[in-house]
């Protein structure tokens, strides 16, 4: 791999021990990858901020990496984490997580990263620009950045997107060149509803079926959160970094598509889909905002819920968003809060719920398969209006 | 012996191998507190771990940072295809790690050093032996030699024409020699050369230059390295009947027959 007179410096431990470090764990990510090169990048979006997923020794890494003196230089974004900053007793969180939690959270924000801990970053708080590079973890959100925004980033890890923002550049291969971005297989979309339930069951009929890839989209125009939705089931049934969808999304008219598989996905498919997350029917929680609630989706929820009553007192409803975004709608937050708290910067996936429900239900593909091996959950995969029976 | 591989993460260590011959999970893979393993026997702690590649959660990488925080990190990792997980967890712990090396040499209990920053790994207390192996082909059928039972290595078993490359000797010098040694045969240049390969054998690493013969005759005279011989098919091959390596300089060769 080919590095600059001033990278070879850093590897060789000329701007401390820190930036050395970074620079190794990109060069030899990019080494196993064939980058002939890096990148400068324009952002950074960082996983591993849970307690619950990292543990002690992401812990300890980060507590380190301050030590050492890390400090990013792009603009940096962290995701969710593993409660809400003020409000975790109301999710049944032990004072020992929440310490070990906020030291994390910390840490980051030591670092110079936003503390605002979110899987929609696109959502105000870090909007890449088309053919931007950038460094990217959490598998929706990059996705998202790829295809809907037209930003290249390929599916980086934790530490590995840490040492892109101490660098501010990242390894150059996979997403970042063009010939890797072309469509390889056609997806047409048969008797598509105009739900964003019809994108959870879509992208996990997609993710299913072909697991990693390029898929081209015809028959669809998603709207931001159609397509929130979309990426976020086809990474978790899939590996899906990357997608176009024809006349919707900003790269797919510089593709020939001629000659390319095609695969339809219709009403069969996406039933197929349903059936494998909805394994149980009576639940303890619903969460809604996998990934996070946009202003919108805040928006037609409190209109869902506006003038009625919650009926099963036995049953949580959590609402989760990013903190920017619920500080921007008051008034729908005013109405959710009567059926349950609007929670920020977190999720039912990172926070340890396990330790109160065994049942939770969802609208997401995403928490649909993540659920049940990350929380030991049964799900019940539905509609909102079908979830929002709960309540009269 | 040294097996050049490729340089993931830096630095130099030694310790003894441990292997595991599937993809391993940190997570899951290994205690995180104490370096025990959760899918063999044995710990990590102060080992050269070697396996032929990564898998699972990409808290992975933290479990191996854990390990090393909490005193019983292995020494060196070695892959035969390194990926994200195992490479982040090694050198975000500045554990030295080389991969594209055949893990599936090394044994357990061998002395490994392993330098990261270079790329390659030696196993102290095995020898490199450079042998050659040739096929001799005549009507679709080709030669093999029966070893005595009382032979050093692979007793009892069939082999090719095989022997030592002798200092001076160029592989293909050897082959010429041991083809005319062992079986009164005389031949030109090879037909065709399959790529070199490694077998391991107790302490011994033998590096495998193969080649194929076309001859004209059957006609073997042995001399006492063998008791018998046989001119077989490759569908009458049996592998379990033949040292090591055979399947592959067929595999290797198939397209030639």
């Amino acid at each position: 791999m080919y590095l600059t007179k001033d990278e070879q410096a850093i590897l060789d431990g000329e701007k401390g021990a820190g930036a050395q470090k970074a620079m190794e764990l990109v060069t030899a990510l990019g080494k196993i990858y064939g980058a002939d090169s890096l990148v400068d990048i324009t952002s950074a979006h960082l996983s591993g901020a849970s307690y619950k997923t990292i543990g002690e020794g992401g812990l300890k890494y980060l507590s380190d990496m301050v030590a050492g003196g890390a400090q990013v230089s792009v603009p940096s974004t962290l995701n969710p984490v593993g409660m809400d900053r003020e409000r975790w007793k109301e999710m049944h969180i032990s004072p020992e997580f929440a310490e070990k939690q906020i030291q994390i959270i910390d840490l980051y924000g030591k670092m110079g990263i936003k503390k605002t801990c979110s899987c929609t970053p696109y959502i105000g708080e870090n909007v890449p620009k088309l053919g931007d590079h950038i460094a990217w973890a959490e598998s929706s959100a990059l996705s998202f950045a790829n295809s809907y925004l037209g930003a290249r980033t390929n599916r980086e890890g934790g530490p590995g997107a840490l040492a892109a923002a101490i660098l501010g550049k990242t390894a150059n291969y996979g997403l970042h060149l063009d010939e890797n971005r072309k469509p390889t297989v056609v997806i047409d979309v048969e008797d598509m509803g105009d739900s964003v339930f019809d994108y959870s069951l879509l992208g996990q009929a997609v993710g299913m079926k072909m697991g990693k890839g390029v898929p081209y989209f015809r028959g669809i125009k998603p709207t931001v959160e159609d397509a929130k939705t979309l990426c976020a089931a086809m990474a978790a049934a899939g590996s899906v970094a990357l997608w176009h969808a024809e006349g919707a999304t900003p790269e797919a008219s510089n593709f020939d598509i001629s000659g390319l598989e095609h695969i339809t996905i219709g009403k069969k498919e996406r039933e197929e889909a349903y059936a494998k997350l909805n394994t149980v029917d009576d639940i303890q929680l619903i969460a809604l905002g996998c990934p996070h609630l946009t202003p919108k989706e805040m928006h037609d929820i409190a209109n869902l819920l506006k003038g009625k009553e919650k009926k099963r007192r036995d049953v949580e409803i959590w609402f989760c968003t990013s903190e920017s975004v619920r500080s921007q709608c008051p008034e729908d937050v005013a109405i959710m809060e009567k059926f349950g708290p609007v929670l920020a910067d977190t999720c039912m996936v990172v926070a340890p719920i396990e330790g109160t429900f065994q049942r939770t239900a969802t609208n997401s593909a995403k928490a649909g398969n993540y659920l049940p091996t990350l929380c030991s959950q049964k799900v019940k995969f539905a509609e909102l209006s079908d979830l929002m029976k709960v309540v009269e | 012996m040294i097996i050049k591989g490729r340089a993931i993460s830096p630095g130099y260590a030694e310790g003894e191998a441990i292997t595991y011959g599937e993809a391993f999970s940190f997570l899951g893979g290994v205690d995180g507190k104490t370096g025990k393993f959760n899918v063999r026997d044995g710990t990590i702690d102060g080992k050269v771990f070697l396996f032929p590649n990564g898998k699972g959660s990409t808290v992975g990488s933290y479990v191996v940072y854990d390990l090393k925080v909490q005193g019983h990190c292995p020494a060196a990792l070695v892959n035969k295809s390194a990926e994200t997980i195992v490479t982040t967890g090694a050198v975000i712990s500045s554990v030295p790690m080389v991969d594209n090396v055949d893990v599936s040499l090394v044994r357990d209990g061998d002395l490994v050093a392993v330098d990261g920053s270079k790329g390659y790994i030696e196993l102290k207390n095995v020898k490199q032996v450079d042998i050659v192996s040739s096929l001799l082909l005549c009507d679709g059928k080709f030669l093999m030699l029966h070893r005595p039972e009382k032979s050093h290595t692979y007793p009892g078993k069939w082999s090719l024409v095989s022997g030592h490359v002798e200092a001076g000797e160029s592989p293909e010098e050897a082959a010429r020699r041991e083809i005319m040694e062992e079986t009164q045969i005389s031949v030109g240049y090879p037909a065709a050369t399959a790529p070199v390969f490694m077998v391991r054998y107790a302490d011994t690493i033998y590096v495998v230059h193969s080649y194929m013969y076309r001859v004209s005759t059957t006609d073997v005279k042995l001399n006492n390295e063998n008791t018998d011989c046989m001119w077989i098919s490759p569908e009458e091959f049996d592998a379990d009947e033949s040292v090591d390596g055979v399947d592959r300089v067929l595999e290797f060769l198939k397209s030639e027959f």
